[in-house]
């Protein structure tokens, strides 16, 4: 696996001044786009003129949150509960379903040959297409959401656990044949956790794709509690700018959220022993 | 196979195919109990292959192979440690219950202090001492060694030879060492055997007269150069093309 990192800093530094100057340069980029944010904000809304926080076309940050009463703010809020479940229950499966599916077709050629084509053909059709067919057949029920985020979210969890389990030394397999180990112990002991940090450069790919499917499958669900895609259509369509703005901040927080998370178990779980 | 209890291994008429070239041909060695055997040969001769068909990694196209019914310790090129257990636990991964052996076999490595770090926190040397560490903490009869001093440095390597030298003194398991290092070969076998490449065939032994325990002093003798060159004479001539 080619991973770029950023370049090391000691460890113990306390001083502020390095990693100051590490934050520097992404936060310079965030005051560009804030600029450029007001500079779009005032050209096309005339100075921010609209003041009832209805008719602007885009708010400049200061002015998000003005349209945002209580009613609105519940239903951001439920609809983030549906999306953030989505994505995580999702998350989850696709885990679930590309470790075996990496597994299995690890233990066996025929399984592998039989199953790849398929699995590509998945990961090339945008699976947002196959949204309308998954509500037809199961309904517009949160099953339906979790298909499609799974469906979006299992493939580099499975090629990756394939890649992993593959790039097992032939050495280390002979240490365990000569041990007498078990396929299951093998697995366990040999094969996972010597897959695990390809697992994880799958599961990073993943999550991102994980909160894509469960905000953007959700445009289709037209029945139920909307979630954030659905939402952000209704103020689209009503013209509310500042709650559409929130609403898609949300959604970015969520990614993000799933990025850390997942670069934090991965500190915790293969950083230690781990030298790509 | 039946295995008398002074012989640790043994192969009779032993011959491999892969695909349609003869790899090994008409192989017969005896390892004895408690004896260090080394096979030197040009590389690609079927060392490892070989290697690999007396501990059962391999079954041969043809032959018979007998080893210790408790099974072999194998010591590869590279360490081949699990990069996720810390130097302990991969000290442990064969053991079968008996603490005190493996701390024993640490200590005598200079392991021991660096039992809570991380393989990639050693050295090159260090990770091969914990490989050794590894198989002989299994207690085997027959420990079999892949050139597994071939990537270190020579201070390391010489270091190395003499700590296996002790090792086999106190804890007497038996060994087939293959190397492309006549050097080492003479430095660490009672016996040294020469293979030819393609097919290989064993065609010459040599015994070791040096007693025991070895020190780097012997490496400079004219009795020990005048081995290695009656060895190497013998392997040139059947090196082939290599």
């Amino acid at each position: 696996m080619n991973e770029i990192r950023p370049p090391a800093t000691p460890r113990n530094s306390t001083h502020r001044s390095p990693r100051l100057a590490r934050l520097a340069p992404p936060l310079a980029v965030l005051g560009l786009v804030i600029a450029g944010w007001y500079g779009l904000a005032y050209s096309l809304d005339n100075n921010f003129a609209s003041a009832d926080g209805s008719a602007l076309i885009i708010p400049p940050p200061h002015q998000l949150f003005v349209g945002l009463n209580a009613a609105t703010v519940s239903r951001i809020a439920s609809a983030t509960w549906v999306s953030l479940g989505t994505a995580a229950v999702g998350l989850l499966l696709a885990i679930l379903v590309g470790v075996l599916l990496g597994v299995a077709m690890s233990f066996s050629r025929s399984l592998e040959s039989a199953f790849w084509p398929w699995l590509i053909a998945v990961q090339v059709t945008p699976v947002i297409v196959l949204t309308p067919i998954i509500v037809r057949v199961v309904g517009a029920s949160f099953t339906a959401r979790l298909i499609v985020t799974v469906l979006i979210a299992f493939f580099p969890i499975a090629s990756n656990t394939l890649f992993g389990m593959r790039s097992v030394g032939r050495a280390l397999h002979d240490v365990f044949t000569l041990a007498g180990a078990s396929r299951w112990h093998r697995l366990i002991h040999l094969q996972l956790p010597a897959a695990s940090p390809a697992i994880f450069a799958g599961l990073r790919v993943s999550a991102g794709l994980a909160v894509i499917g469960a905000v953007v499958g959700d445009f289709f669900f037209t029945r139920g509690t909307p979630g954030l895609g659905r939402l952000i259509t209704f103020f689209f369509q009503d013209t509310r700018s500042g709650p559409m703005f929130v609403t898609a901040l949300i959604a970015a927080l969520i990614g993000l959220c799933f990025f850390v998370a997942v670069a934090a178990l991965r500190r915790l779980l293969v950083s230690p022993w781990h030298r790509p | 196979m039946a295995v008398d209890t002074r012989i640790a291994a043994q192969l009779r008429d032993v011959h491999h195919r892969f695909g349609e070239a003869g790899v090994l041909q008409d192989v017969a060695l005896t390892v004895r109990s408690g004896e260090i055997v080394a096979i030197v040969g040009p590389s690609g001769c079927g060392k490892t292959t070989l290697l690999r068909i007396v501990a059962g990694l391999l079954r041969p196209s043809g032959g018979e192979v007998a080893r210790p019914d408790s099974g072999v310790g194998f010591v590869f090129q590279e360490p081949a440690l699990l990069a996720w257990r810390r130097v302990d636990s991969n000290a442990r991964l064969l053991a079968r219950g008996e603490d005190a052996i493996v701390n024993h076999l640490l200590t005598v490595s200079g392991l021991l202090e660096h039992r809570h770090k991380w393989p990639h926190e050693l050295s090159g040397g260090m990770k091969m001492r914990l490989s050794l560490v590894r198989s002989l903490a299994a207690r085997p009869d027959l420990l079999l060694l892949d050139e597994p001093f071939g990537a270190l440095d020579q201070i390391t390597r010489h270091r190395l030879h003499d700590e296996f030298g002790a090792l086999h003194e106190s804890e007497g398991f038996s060994a087939l060492l293959v190397t492309h290092s006549i050097d080492e070969a003479v430095y660490l076998a009672d016996r040294v055997l020469v293979m030819s490449s393609a097919p290989g065939r064993i065609v010459g032994e040599f015994a070791v007269p040096f007693p025991r325990p070895r020190s780097d002093d012997l490496r400079y003798s004219s009795e020990f150069a005048a081995l290695v060159g009656n060895i190497a004479r013998s392997l040139y001539r059947y090196a082939g093309d290599a």
